[in-house]
């Protein structure tokens, strides 16, 4: 522990916003002043880090909710298209007449519930929780280089989320062109119900959140570059920090052009042009559009989408290696090939966009060039995991719910990595793109996984967040039920895939060959609802213990070397009651001559061995 | 203390105020001639379409110098007018690296459109409608092998 | 400052200080920048795309021939270099007011962004222009009256991805301007004085001359090439 800092101080010494980038050497000399915060500015309008990193968390969790509500209503479509379920017709209405559920309900539900969790869940949700909380904590500043435009961030997407929750509401429902919206189906208000006012809200709101992510983003870099304590060299950071500023550099780069290319959709929509748009016939009319090229927004769409997937899955790496290191009390293995690897993938998720496209019209040649490219990503795939297994390799392991989760994201990185390089091959792909074998595949790799990382991270830091743990038996029946559940449901796919089964259908019985899947989907169905309410349980131990979960004693209880376990137990704005501490050692001496842990404020003894 | 960056660092300034003026001076006046001779070149472009056999070649490599042109144009503003040249080299690097995605990303998008007209014209050929009576045709349409 | 800085050159990234010499604000701006850089290079880059995907497309020397007061004269190129002229000039201009910031020269910061706003306002004025032209030409979003360099049918993407881009960064020139026209007032009420810098007179210039750099960008695309 660290004897500076005596939790007992009530921390009231902001530094002041104003005070925390001016020149002036000694901020705290006009810290004193005591800010009176009402309700609205502590909770609402908060200008601290730690408490946006709580909205955007707490936004995400409703969303998750959602979105995974949405997917219990489709999954008991898929596997009980012959029966009725009253109940839904009143809760939908004509959405699902006679209890069951409607065509243009169906590809809203899966639009909608993958853009929940893609956009608003792994991306807002997880790394604007996580880059909020952990940036200015483990980096040793008192807050983002701007709080404002921090704040800015999450209203933003607070704004994009209203959006988009009220395109669930107009009367002809919300986009349901899949959450890619590929043209012309996007394109064309008359293609079908689900492209018309709800996809307008669509495009508006990913907008919003563009501007919510870009704000976030150059916030999250400029804080990691620039306002490291004295001592924070690059190397010496938690490789959280690194993931997280990877992730907000993919962003920074590729959301812009995603917003182009829906800026162009817009017009096509809105202003007559074409686009994307060319040869179209609807509903025996012959469009005059002539010209553009849907495969344009494919590129356009997947130069943002393929960086997305690592936008969701790198904070989730950093998380997990992380608290991996600190239940192991073992130095991360391989610290410097963790970061590398972090950067070859960065660089490399921006060079494979066209593996999603293989079979769009591509030029095949061009193709076969993102094969190569989109295989090479195994490699620091594979370093990663490597480097995972052998830091719990002879570990002093605490199975803690954070590790579990850990340990479970390796595993399902694993499981959804290999099948990776199966769809990454074009000649493969082209027997198993769009059917279940992609769903199984980026469900288990960048869905569940991410999530596993995020509980990873909520279990292990919300005795920073709320001072409080999370209720122990509760997270272990989560983590069993939720992994073995990702097995059960996703682990089918596979084979639902290769034998040819489509993604998108609502529908299989007219298809003879694909009977015999029944009872599997039904299986499928009941272990989603199960693992469902799991999570719904989740929530409500995450609520339960902000206010009446086990209260934290230490101010380090994981026993962790990061300079977030040196604050006190609840930080005020500014984090630290005094003096931003100085760090004099990286962030993993764990096991380290004979000592458990050394925090990364200790200085380096004399004639102690270099890690 | 934590941010001992003072905001009085911009970017170091070695040079002295008439230095400073003469700097500007060329710069402009670099970036005004190289624009004239984009004009001229433009100019010569235009005069070769109107001729009766516009060799391609000729008319390709006067794009490709306009566009070299372009980025040397980008290069001054960059470095002289927003002062990337004045920066620590740090700063320059994380700047220039990230852009050279712009490679990979015209590169793959443009070849992509090139290939798209040629699947177009050999498996979708269109009868373009001529728009104006007179002029000479050259359309490429449905004759090329697929390449 | 700039002599500590060299002096710890080494140590550029140990923390306690900016691994590049410069406040967080102007970093933002840069990467930022880089951002939007992204935003116009997929507009054009689609525009390359859509362009490279047609058989053919119509020469820009035939549309954008015009001049104010010329008539119906033919004078490929004249317009537009002058909106470039203007561009560069007011680039000049920002340059000096920045300078102007360094030495803490109140009267020569608002001397030189008076000059840019009116270069701003130049450009909008003959973008306006231009646009009114070709719209009393017939061509808008969705509409082309433009052939084809080969005589065909042109589709209207043309004057789609025309509209569209030198609209989006009309539109940043416009914000250029507010930019700019917010910092004047500012220099005016003595802010910068008071703050003892001209930091932000620096950021917005970067805004401005990175207007003027997509537009170097915009020109090749759109009338040279």
């Amino acid at each position: 522990m660290n004897e500076n800092i005596n939790p007992n101080v009530h921390t009231e010494t902001h530094t002041g916003h104003g005070g925390l980038h001016t020149d002036h050497h000694g901020h705290d000399h006009d810290g004193h002043h005591h800010h009176k915060q009402s309700f609205v500015s502590k909770y609402i309008f908060s200008q601290d880090h730690k408490t946006i990193a709580k909205q955007f968390l707490i936004t995400g969790m409703l969303w998750a909710i959602v979105g995974g509500l949405f997917s219990v209503l489709f999954r008991l479509q898929l596997a009980y298209p012959d029966e009725t379920f009253p109940i839904l017709e009143t809760f939908f209405g004509r959405w699902a007449k006679g209890g069951q559920i409607q065509p243009e309900f169906y590809y809203a539900l899966i639009t909608m519930h993958g853009t929940v969790l893609v956009f608003f869940v792994l991306t807002g949700g997880l790394s604007g929780t996580f880059a909020n909380l952990l940036i200015p904590l483990q980096v040793g500043a008192r807050d983002m280089a701007s709080p404002f435009m921090n704040m800015l961030s999450y209203w933003f997407f607070f704004l994009a989320s209203v959006v988009m929750f009220s395109s669930l509401f107009v009367q002809t429902g919300p986009a349901a062109g899949g959450w890619t919206s590929y043209p012309p189906l996007s394109a064309l208000h008359e293609a079908s119900i689900g492209s018309k006012a709800g996809m307008d809200m669509w495009i508006i709101s990913m907008a919003l959140f563009v501007v919510s992510s870009l704000l976030g983003g150059l916030n999250y870099i400029a804080t990691i570059l620039n306002m490291r304590t004295k001592g924070m060299s690059m190397t010496r950071m938690p490789l959280t920090m690194w993931a997280i500023l990877f992730t907000a550099i993919l962003g920074v780069l590729s959301f812009p052009v995603l917003l182009s290319g829906f800026i162009l959709l817009l017009f096509d929509r809105n202003g007559g042009t074409s686009f994307y748009l060319s040869d179209i016939v609807v509903n025996g009319k012959i469009l005059p559009n002539e010209g553009g090229s849907a495969i344009l927004y494919q590129h356009l769409f997947w130069f943002l989408g393929h960086p997305e997937v690592y936008i969701i899955i790198l904070p989730a790496m950093g998380l997990v290696s992380e608290v991996m290191s600190v239940n192991a009390r073992k130095p991360i293995f391989g610290y410097m090939a963790m970061v590398g690897s972090l950067l070859a993938i960065t660089i490399l998720a921006f060079l494979v966009w066209a593996h999603h496209m293989f079979v769009s019209g591509l030029n095949p040649f061009l193709g076969s060039v993102f094969v190569l490219l989109t295989l090479l990503i195994a490699i620091p795939s594979a370093i990663k995991v490597f480097n995972w297994i052998t830091t719990i390799w002879r570990g002093n392991i605490r199975f803690t719910p954070g590790m579990m989760f850990s340990i479970g994201f390796v595993s399902l990185f694993i499981s959804g990595g290999l099948t990776g390089i199966w769809l990454g091959n074009s000649t493969l792909d082209i027997h198993l793109h769009d059917t279940y074998f992609v769903v199984a595949h980026f469900h288990i790799v960048m869905g569940v996984s991410a999530f596993f990382g995020m509980f990873a991270g909520v279990y292990h830091w919300f005795p920073k967040m709320f001072g409080r743990y999370l209720n122990n038996t509760l997270a272990y029946i989560h983590f069993w039920v939720t992994l073995a559940g990702a097995y059960l449901i996703f682990w089918p796919m596979h084979y639902q895939g290769l034998a040819g089964v489509p993604r998108r259908y609502l529908d299989f019985r007219l298809w003879s060959s694909f009977n015999h899947f029944t009872d599997l989907n039904k299986m499928i169905t009941i272990v989603s609802i199960i693992v469902f309410a799991t999570q719904l349980m989740f929530v409500f131990n995450f609520f339960y213990s902000i206010f009446k979960g086990r209260k934290v004693r230490s101010t380090n209880p994981w026993g962790s070397t990061t300079l977030e376990w040196t604050t006190p137990i609840n930080p005020g704005h500014g984090n630290w009651p005094g003096e931003i501490p100085e760090v004099h050692r990286w962030a993993y001496d764990y096991a380290k001559d004979g000592r458990d842990f050394i925090p990364q404020t200790e200085p380096l003894n004399p004639g102690e061995s270099k890690h | 203390m934590e941010h001992s960056t003072t905001s009085e660092v911009t970017f170091t300034q070695h040079h002295s105020d008439a230095e400073f003026r003469s700097r500007v001076r060329k710069t402009t006046i670099l970036l005004s001639v190289i624009t004239i001779i984009e004009l001229i070149i433009g100019l010569v472009i235009y005069k070769m379409h109107k001729g009766d056999h516009p060799s391609e070649f000729l008319i390709m490599l006067f794009k490709g110098v306009v566009c070299i042109l372009t980025l040397a144009k980008a290069f001054y503003i960059v470095s002289v007018f927003m002062h990337l040249g004045d920066e620590v080299r740090n700063l320059i690097m994380t700047i220039i690296v990230p852009l050279m995605l712009f490679v990979w990303f015209i590169g793959a998008f443009l070849w992509d459109g090139g290939s798209y007209r040629k699947l177009r014209n050999r498996y979708h050929p269109v009868i373009e409608t001529p728009a104006r009576q007179g002029e000479h045709e050259k359309s490429d349409t449905a004759t090329h092998p697929l390449d | 400052m700039a002599q500590t800085a060299v002096v710890q050159g080494k140590q550029w990234w140990a923390g306690g200080k900016s691994p590049f010499n410069v406040e967080y604000g102007k970093l933002m701006m840069w990467y930022f920048l880089m951002s939007d850089a992204f935003t116009f290079g997929a507009f054009l880059i689609s525009y390359g795309t859509v362009r490279f995907s047609a058989n053919s497309w119509p020469d820009p020397n035939h549309v954008f021939n015009a001049f104010p007061g010329a008539g119906h004269s033919n004078l490929p190129l004249a317009f537009v270099s002058l909106m470039t002229f203007i561009l560069i000039i007011s680039s000049v201009t920002m340059v000096l007011a920045v300078h102007a910031g360094h030495n803490g020269d109140k009267r020569g910061v608002s001397k030189w962004l008076i000059w840019t706003i009116i270069g701003g306002f130049a450009f909008l004025g003959c973008q306006a222009w231009e646009w009114t032209h070709l719209y009393h030409e017939g061509a808008w979003w969705g509409m082309n009256p433009f052939p084809n360099a080969n005589g065909t049918a042109s589709s209207t993407n043309f004057t789609n991805f025309f509209f569209t881009i030198t609209g989006f960064h009309g539109f940043h020139v416009f914000s250029g301007v507010v930019i700019n026209i917010i910092m004047l007032l500012m220099t005016r009420n003595n802010v910068f004085e008071k703050k003892g810098h001209y930091l932000m007179i620096e950021k917005a210039g970067l805004y401005w001359h990175f207007v003027d750099l997509v537009w170097v960008f915009v020109f090749l695309c759109f009338y040279l090439v």
